[in-house]
């Protein structure tokens, strides 16, 4: 049976090598947005690793000075700015913070281990960072006076990152791996881990879940600049009103600066948008796509079918029944079907074969292939099914006479 | 000859309707998401008021420090365009203004979110803004620091409920400012111009950024003449070589190209690693690349749905090819009819375009963006429907026209 329909499928071969090329091509499109989607929404079940309601981000905007600077006199600036948002009974919270969570700011690193390259992103908060943003740390602590004045800098790692870094063993009092420094460069200083945070992903719920290191911003310290934003955990029902006048507060505490109030949420909201719109147009346009290949199929099945009428009339006349002349037209479409796939799916795992891939997990990888596999599976057959089944309609007496 | 193309197109056009329902849907569909992509491109690079003598200007909006170890880029910064981009050779004006930042104020209680930018006089002469009230400031104005600002209609219906809002006062950024003139939008992709409030460049909260080499500012030169613009870009490259940097010990050398904002888009987009040179054909090639794999799956769907036709003209081309007609003339009255099929898919097209630029720019996804389409677009969509039609209309037409007569007329099927 199989040689034989493999026999029918190559007689016509010039026909429908065009028929697998666009299979192929569709399941190409479809194994994109499938794993996309997939990759979403794997990530999307992770934890987050904070609460982004009731929390309002202050940018601080310093007149310009990125040289020479009077960093010191910022750093002090932002303190005094800190201490007067705490005034504010409506503030149950506030640190000040490099980046936050839906900022386009980011900071990241890498170490060359062992293992391999290993990225991380950073961040620099100060004390109250974990209050602010309802974080929670499952072993050692969070940044305290204690740390003043200590020899090394302290860090909180996520527990990805501490595996990625120290396998199985207590990350805890371990100092971070790092590069050794350029050439003509002071040696760098000591990172020691003194807690971990179970997740902490700073680009979003859609975002894949990456190692996250968080570092401390030291008041003893010359060097240390000022923060970029102030983080705020408002009391729950705090009026929008509010805003302005914590606005008023903060202008009159530093006057050269500018500020911008935010909530966090509505950052969020932003953040997202920006990211998912791009990706729902291009799952629009592959719909239509996917709707064209379907319709274009049909109409090629079915004038395949008209076209074969005596050859299936002489089926029928030599006693093949109705279900055997329908499971031809299908099984030839399921053979053409799987020699598209054979060749996709030979183009699709070069991807994370060659390493071009690397975000993605392979779970999520080989998740989306078998959907999209299916999908493709359940397309042509949905769409060959009609046309197939005019065939089985043809009179033997008739399709003999046709010419 | 043409005329007897097209009306056997017609007959069989109207043969069998779903076939051609297919084929429509697939051309017209194709064409609208190239023609909404080329719009939107448009939209975003293309010569629109306020930028009404962009042929003729250049800027510098993206400036890049690089050291062995380190690489520092960002928007140029004050110290740099005042110093050096001022009285370039063949230079008509020259414009320096801010970065647009987002700025925020409370008439009445409630919010407003808006984006200020400031600006010297020469950035209203460089663009022709279409002013609804009032006018511009001026180099006085600028000189003297005065608290004056522009701002959009957006902005004075925000404030003021849309009423004339010349001589009354705005508060942004917790700065007062006498409003003198207002403006009509500025869709948000027209990075040069767009704001909500522009206000002179010397009402800046502090001098700190007259210091600064990099960060936070923009300049604009308008040429005299579009033929200048090769000289004035050596003559501000060979000036760049000559800048003193900031923290000499990390970063060795300056990369600051006067560009288009397009070539400035595509060194960014394409991964800056401070080429001197821009080269926006890079991205153009990228573009029609994915435009091409993106035209690929519905080609292979026409052709594939032409190729399983062939039979149904079978008679016809028996009958032409016996009467002496070459394989030559066939796939050329094949490929006019695919091209007939692809001006209709077309027209298609174009009428559901304008439908889904409308509901982009009601959708709000890009700040006062007005999509339309204008003849530039239209040339383009007509340029690609065409492209389409022969490029996907060829190789069936020449099998068409490979049919042998014998078999043709017998109504073989191979």
């Amino acid at each position: 049976m199989m040689r034989h329909l493999l026999k029918l499928v190559w007689n016509r071969r010039r026909t429908n090598v065009l028929v697998v090329a666009e299979i192929f091509c569709s399941f190409l499109v479809l194994f994109g947005v499938v794993t996309l989607a997939v990759f979403y929404l794997d990530n999307y079940r992770q934890p987050l690793g904070f609460q982004d309601d009731d929390v309002w981000v202050v940018t601080l905007n310093a007149p310009e000075a990125r040289f020479a600077g009077p960093r010191r006199e910022h750093a002090e600036a932002a303190r005094r700015l800190l201490a007067a948002a705490r005034e504010f009974p409506e503030v149950a919270a506030a640190a000040g913070a490099f980046t936050m969570p839906y900022s386009n700011a980011g900071w990241n690193t890498g170490v060359k281990l062992p293992a391999g390259q290993a990225v991380y992103w950073v961040n620099q908060v100060t004390d109250g960072y974990d209050r602010v943003m309802g974080m929670a740390v499952e072993r050692g602590r969070w940044f305290s006076r204690e740390d003043d004045g200590s020899a090394w800098k302290p860090v909180v790692i996520t527990a990805g990152l501490a595996r990625t870094l120290f396998g199985d063993e207590d990350p805890i009092g371990r100092s971070v791996p790092q590069d050794p420094p350029p050439a003509g460069e002071p040696p760098r200083q000591e990172l020691r881990v003194i807690g971990v945070i179970g997740a902490f992903r700073q680009h979003g719920e859609f975002s894949e879940p990456v190692g996250y290191a968080f570092r401390r911003f030291d008041a003893q310290d010359p060097e240390e600049g000022p923060p970029r934003l102030l983080a705020l955990r408002v009391r729950r029902g705090t009026p929008a009103a509010f805003e302005e006048t914590l606005m008023r507060r903060l202008q009159a505490e530093a006057r050269d600066w500018s500020f911008e109030i935010e909530p966090l949420a509505q950052m969020r909201e932003g953040f997202l948008r920006d990211r998912l719109t791009p990706l729902v147009a291009v799952a629009v346009v592959a719909a239509f796509l996917i709707l064209m290949v379907a319709l274009g199929l049909t109409g090629v099945v079915w004038q395949n079918v008209t076209q074969r009428t005596r050859e299936i009339g002489l089926r029928r006349a030599k006693g093949a029944t109705a279900r055997r002349i329908h499971r031809q037209i299908v099984g030839e479409l399921v053979l053409m079907t799987t020699l598209a796939l054979a060749a996709g799916i030979v183009v699709v795992v070069q991807f994370p074969l060659l390493d071009l891939v690397t975000a993605v997990r392979p779970a999520v990888y080989a998740a989306g292939l078998a959907l999209s596999a299916a999908a493709v599976y359940g397309l042509t057959l949905a769409f060959g099914w009609y046309p197939s089944r005019l065939a089985t309609t043809v009179q033997p007496a008739e399709a003999l006479r046709y010419e | 000859m043409l005329r007897h193309y097209v009306k056997t197109a017609f007959k069989v056009f109207a043969r069998r309707k779903f076939f051609t329902f297919v084929s429509l849907f697939g051309i017209s569909f194709t064409l609208v998401v190239l023609m909404v992509a080329t719009a939107m491109l448009d939209h975003t690079f293309a010569p629109h008021a306020p930028e009404v003598h962009q042929d003729r200007t250049v800027g510098l909006f993206h400036a890049q420090m690089i050291g062995p170890h380190n690489r520092w880029s960002s928007e140029p910064g004050y110290r740099l365009l005042d110093r050096h981009l001022r009285d370039l050779p063949g230079a008509e004006r020259t414009s320096i203004y801010s970065d647009a930042r987002t700025v925020y104020s409370y008439p009445g209680g409630t919010r407003v979110k808006s984006s200020l930018k400031r600006t010297d006089a020469e950035f209203w002469r460089i663009l022709r803004f279409e002013f609804l009230e009032g006018g511009p400031f001026g180099d006085q104005e600028v000189q003297d620091a005065r608290f004056v600002a522009v701002i959009n209609a957006a902005t004075r219906e925000r404030f003021f409920g849309g009423e004339s809002a010349v001589g009354r006062t705005i508060e942004v950024d917790a700065q007062r400012f006498r409003v003198v003139g207002v403006v009509s939008d500025v869709p948000a992709l027209r990075r040069v111009p767009f704001a909500d409030v522009w206000v002179p460049l010397t009402t800046a909260k502090t001098d700190a950024y007259k210091s600064e080499i990099m960060g936070g500012f923009y300049g604009i030169v308008l040429a005299k003449d579009r033929a200048e613009i090769p000289a004035l870009k050596a003559e501000f490259r060979s000036r760049v070589r000559t800048v003193e940097l900031p923290d000499a010990r990390r970063y060795e050398k300056l990369v600051a190209p006067l560009e288009t904002p397009f070539e400035t888009v595509a060194r960014l987009f394409l991964g800056d690693r401070g080429e001197e040179e821009a080269r926006p054909e890079r991205l153009i090639a990228l573009l029609a690349g994915v435009a091409l794999l993106f035209m690929l799956l519905p080609t292979i769907n026409l052709v594939n749905l032409n190729v399983s036709r062939i039979m149904e003209r079978a008679s016809e081309i028996g009958v032409r090819k016996a009467f002496g007609a070459s394989s030559r003339t066939l796939v050329g009255q094949f490929v006019v009819e695919n091209v007939l099929l692809t001006l209709i898919g077309g027209a298609i097209g174009l009428g559901l375009s304008v439908f889904v630029l409308q509901a982009l720019g009601a959708s709000g996804v890009v700040q006062y963006a007005r999509f339309g389409l204008n003849l530039r677009i239209f040339a383009w969509a007509l340029a690609t429907a065409l492209f389409f039609g022969v490029f996907s209309g060829v190789y069936p037409a020449w099998r068409m026209s490979r049919l042998h007569p014998v078999d043709a007329l017998r109504g073989a099927s191979r």
